[in-house]
């Protein structure tokens, strides 16, 4: 793994309620590089991750809303952050219900677009 | 291009497998481009041979080329993978009124209102049915002689004839839109960026968000999911269940705040539900 990308997720896992953090291939939902605690199952995450992050981006064309920069699943029990990436990669990071959502997403935005650069 | 299908054939090419292929296949449909229509659904179905709402797709197409009984086929296979397929359900309604048999099409729209009692183009149809057979002296007649109501139901329905839930809300029929978890409208409506109305099409995509988001929620032991927040290209989008099995979609400029966008979306969510329990629903 390229050591940027593993500075990103370095970071992103620094973010209180973090509990994991991943860059996963967007066609296959494949873990690239991952930096989870234990308990995280990563391949679920990539899987489940990319998956709702195409249905979103089905609807999001449907509706006119154009290509998606970043999506948040809000649930009683935490949440799933998925930020679409350069090279068909997506960064992904699981959260319980105690995490700062907003600086996690300045952290997968920043990445997202360090990627593209 | 318009910018619906453009999206829908980029998304369809990112990942073809999708089940995108029928929403882009409605889409030329309602734009009148029939024979391209069937062959992207024709495609799709080869690779989804059990997606009930691929073969309701293409009932509605050979519908609108005219062949009834390949359309009236297809939609026995919808609603033989999926018993309560409601499309389908409307679709026969409207075969059946075609072929003049009043009774049966008026037995087939009250099944469409018992499964989905607000659903207003139903009840209009079904009124119009059965005012054509009480015009007839309760017979059924030809088809020429009953009322145009039950065709509407098998078409889109406009905007202004749903009901006007989120009156007072800014962007109430054009970015608010309330459906149930079949991909169906129950209310409001939302818009294209040349103003018409494109709330089926935006449903009929949702309802496989609201699967997929259980889902991942399920799987991952988040519980219940309450919330989507998609931060888009040209505007955010905010989707929510609804009580039991209905959905609802907020979209809002991005020049307000994600922050803000959930708590209308969370006031918006207050009011569906609200009327959805006044419905009995």
């Amino acid at each position: 793994m390229s050591e940027p990308l593993q500075r990103a997720l370095d970071r992103i896992s620094r973010v209180r309620g973090v509990r994991g953090s991943m860059w996963v291939a967007a066609e296959d939902g494949i873990p690239v590089a991952q930096l989870l605690m234990e308990g995280v199952k990563g391949k679920a995450v990539a899987a489940l991750a990319a998956s709702l992050a195409r249905k979103v981006s089905g609807a999001a064309a449907a509706t006119g809303a154009g290509r998606v920069r970043f999506v948040q699943m809000e649930a009683a029990g935490g949440t799933l952050l998925v930020a679409p990436a350069a090279q068909d990669l997506l960064i992904v990071a699981l959260a319980d219900s105690r995490v700062n959502v907003g600086l996690a997403r300045l952290e997968m935005i920043r990445a997202a677009e360090a990627a593209l650069a | 291009m318009p910018d619906d299908i453009r999206s829908l054939t980029a998304a369809l090419a990112r990942d073809p497998k999708s089940l995108v292929y029928a929403d882009l296949a409605e889409a030329l449909r309602r734009r009148g481009q029939r024979q391209e229509a069937l062959q992207v659904v024709l495609q799709g179905l080869t690779r989804h041979p059990m997606h009930a709402d691929g073969h309701d797709c293409l009932a509605r197409v050979y519908a609108d080329l005219g062949d009834l009984e390949r359309a009236r086929l297809a939609w026995s296979k919808a609603l033989e993978i999926a018993p309560d397929h409601m499309g389908s359900l409307r679709g026969v309604a409207f075969l059946l009124f075609r072929q003049g048999d009043l009774a049966a099409a008026e037995s087939a729209l009250q099944k469409v209102l018992a499964r989905a009692p607000w659903d207003e183009g139903a009840r209009r149809a079904l009124a119009g049915v059965r005012a054509g057979r009480g015009a007839e002296g309760g017979a059924a007649g030809a088809p020429g002689a009953a009322p145009r109501a039950v065709p509407e139901t098998a078409a889109p329905s406009p905007a202004g004839q749903r009901p006007e839930v989120f009156h007072g809300f800014d962007g109430a029929s054009a970015d608010i839109l309330l459906l149930d978890q079949r991909g169906l409208v129950l209310a409001g409506g939302l818009t294209d960026a040349q103003g018409k109305d494109a709330s089926e099409l935006a449903a009929a995509a949702l309802a496989g968000v609201s699967g997929e988001a259980a889902r991942t929620a399920e799987y991952l032991g988040l519980e219940s999911w309450s919330a989507i927040v998609a931060e888009a290209e040209h505007s955010n989008l905010v989707v929510a269940p609804v009580g039991e099995g209905a959905l609802l979609l907020v979209r809002r400029d991005r020049s307000m705040a994600v922050g803000l966008a959930l708590r209308f979306a969370e006031r918006a969510r207050g009011i569906a539900l609200a009327w959805l329990k006044g419905q009995g629903a």
